[in-house]
């Protein structure tokens, strides 16, 4: 080993390599090096080819939403499982964000976009409207939920109706809504909930198990529903599927399509 | 191991360059198109739904 220790100047490489020691050292390096390099490549994977081929699918699938509700066949009782049923806009997050919702919560259709939960209320029914979607990737849909306030408006677009759903107060707000940010012109229809829908608030954090989140009187499964609410679920934190960050709103408008009109609330602030 | 590979490649050292590159993007490919794919799944960064 003197030969690696001193600096022999003009020493062959050949000679370093017929050492098997070191080769083998090197060898070990030199695929570690790489393993890291393919964790680096994975979540280069993770957080932005996965937007691109998921958006070219959200594309598909919104493209073809689009022709459905232009032949009017937009209004079945029992969606197909993985398509389109609906599009849901959060002004908060910007006018362009608009994702078309597709019935089910398997991964290949959350790869395309927000999933509605089987088996929970449609758009705008008596009951808890499901969706979860990605917050990492795949398009991260509800990469930003977290920053959700209470009042938001969650705007959903079904074949014949707008549903205007809003953020519930959020833990801690509920004590003096009314002389306080219940004031506030765009909390109109927006107060804490009574009876079994006490618990229920804006934005929690839960276990990834806990699933009467979605059930129709959240936190309640079992007991019939008297509100219309809307629940999107997505992981946290985020990289991360330790917990799940829940956000309900509750139903304050709607309107039929037939109007012509789109709703106000679709501008950011209304 | 990587050096291995570069004593094996043929032709000059332009075209040992040339071959490098494309090994390394042929590998890309492979870890994006067909691996990346296949392991995801069975990861649990995705999990977004309760239940």
């Amino acid at each position: 080993m003197s030969h690696v220790q001193s600096p022999v100047r003009g020493s062959p490489p050949s000679r370093g390599r017929r050492d098997p020691v070191r080769t083998t050292a090197r060898g070990m390096g030199e695929l570690l090096l790489t393993a890291g390099l393919v964790v680096l490549l994975f979540v280069f994977y993770e957080a932005y080819v996965t937007d691109w081929t998921s958006a070219q699918k959200q594309h598909q699938a919104t493209a073809k939403l689009d022709d459905t509700w232009r032949n009017g066949r937009g209004l079945v009782e029992r969606p197909v499982h993985g398509a389109g049923i609906a599009k849901m806009y959060i002004p908060a997050f910007g006018p362009d964000f608009v994702f078309t919702v597709l019935q089910g919560t398997d991964q290949d259709v959350l790869a395309v976009g927000p999933g509605h939960y089987e088996g929970t209320a449609g758009p705008g029914q008596l009951g808890n409207f499901g969706v979860a979607g990605h917050r990492v990737g795949k398009g991260s849909p509800f990469n930003s939920l977290d920053l959700l306030a209470s009042c938001d408006a969650i705007v959903v677009e079904t074949a014949d109706h707008w549903y205007v759903y809003r953020v519930l107060p959020l833990q801690g707000e509920s004590d003096g809504w009314a002389a306080g940010k219940g004031t506030q012109p765009q909390c109109r229809g927006v107060a804490p909930l009574p009876g079994h829908y006490a618990n229920v608030v804006g934005k929690t954090i839960v276990l990834p198990n806990q699933v009467d989140v979605i059930a129709p009187v959240p936190g309640q499964p079992g007991r019939a529903p008297v509100n219309r609410l809307i629940t999107l679920t997505t992981c946290n934190p985020q990289f991360s599927a330790r917990e799940r960050l829940i956000v309900h709103g509750v139903l304050v408008a709607s309107y039929r399509k037939a109007d012509g009109k789109r709703p106000v609330e679709l501008t950011a602030g209304a | 191991m990587y050096s291995w590979i570069w004593r094996h490649l043929p032709g000059s050292r332009a075209v040992k360059l040339l071959e490098a590159l494309l090994l390394v993007a042929a590998v890309v490919a492979l870890l994006m198109l067909v691996a990346f794919p296949w392991v995801e799944p069975r990861l649990p960064f995705n999990e977004v739904t309760a239940g």
